[in-house]
């Protein structure tokens, strides 16, 4: 097999490209939540339960990758919208209300009881986590790396992935969350945590290689 | 990682910390044909950036996890009797 080639044509596959690509801002669409926010400040606040419609599916996903547990996922969602109907007449469009939604959204679920964590990986190298990979690599590459998604990502895969996602090091799970499940860009993501996107970048590798790790083991046996 | 009895390669552990951000298409041109020159010689960088790429593709693919229905009326429930009590 001709890996470079394969690899080209997939870093050059146009439906991949599109989906990478930075999406372009125009003025008009910048905040499409703009016109309901503008409303419920201007005294229409019988309009927020429709805010709440919008996006309760939205926290109610970012709740439950980030503790994998329905009732903490639910608490994150109600305790992020309290905060959003308490503070929405300061929101100043300074950032997208998405963007300044997930930002609440984090905060609450970084504070909330700090789950068991894989502790002795938070300090991993990107040294030690090559060495451990080489030194636990299969001789070539796996099955279940080579397949199409939809014929491995079954009920229970998911699973595993999620439990597995639960158990990354918070500030490692947040961003591999935000980036890799709910789509934001890196700079989204930057804006939303308060860190650089150099950061981002460096977390989001680190989280992906921890996964991976992982589901090679939960693969290898399986 | 030629052999696993030695140290990696220094081109390996180069590579390896870009992989995420080729993966992502922020690597440069230049970034890009270096990996996919190395990854096409050196078997377990191609294993690596093979599984990592598929981990990738599984949290994007991971379906949306329902709102229970019971706990949306709840939240409906507790904004409306907030907005009533803002108003009144």
């Amino acid at each position: 097999m001709d890996f470079k080639a394969s690899n080209k044509r997939w870093r050059q596959d146009p439906g991949r490209q599109k989906r990478m690509r930075p999406k372009k801002e125009k003025k008009e669409d910048m905040d499409p939540d703009a016109p309901l926010i503008e409303a419920i400040n201007g005294g229409g606040m019988d309009l927020f339960p429709e805010l709440v419609r919008r996006y309760e599916q939205k926290l109610y996903n970012f709740g439950f990758r980030m503790c994998n547990n329905a009732q903490d996922a639910e608490d994150l969602v109600q305790e992020t919208f309290m905060n959003i109907f308490k503070s929405l007449n300061n929101f100043r469009f300074e950032s997208k209300f998405t963007n300044w939604m997930y930002k609440i959204a984090a905060r609450v679920c970084l504070k909330k009881r700090r789950k068991k964590t894989v502790a002795d990986e938070q300090n991993l190298s990107l040294e030690d986590l090559a060495a451990r990979f080489r030194n636990q690599a299969p001789e070539e590459t796996p099955k279940w790396a080579r397949q199409p998604i939809d014929r491995v990502l079954d009920s229970e895969l998911a699973e595993i992935i999620k439990r597995t996602v639960a158990l990354l090091p918070p500030r490692y799970r947040v961003v591999l969350v935000l980036r890799d499940m709910e789509e934001l860009t890196t700079q989204e993501t930057a804006q939303v945590l308060g860190i650089s996107t150099a950061n981002v970048k460096v977390r989001l590798h680190r989280a992906r290689l921890l996964l991976r790790d992982k589901l090679q083991g939960y693969m290898a046996h399986a | 990682m030629h052999d696993p009895s030695h140290e990696p390669d220094p081109d390996c552990l180069e590579l390896f910390k870009k992989l995420s951000a080729y993966i992502d298409g922020e690597s440069d041109p230049g970034t890009c044909e270096k990996i996919e020159t190395h990854a096409a010689r050196c078997i377990k960088c191609s294993i690596c950036l093979e599984t990592l790429k598929q981990t990738v593709a599984f949290c994007k693919s991971l379906p949306d996890e329902p709102v229970p229905d019971d706990f949306s009326k709840r939240l409906g429930t507790v904004f409306a009797h907030l907005i009533k009590s803002r108003s009144g």
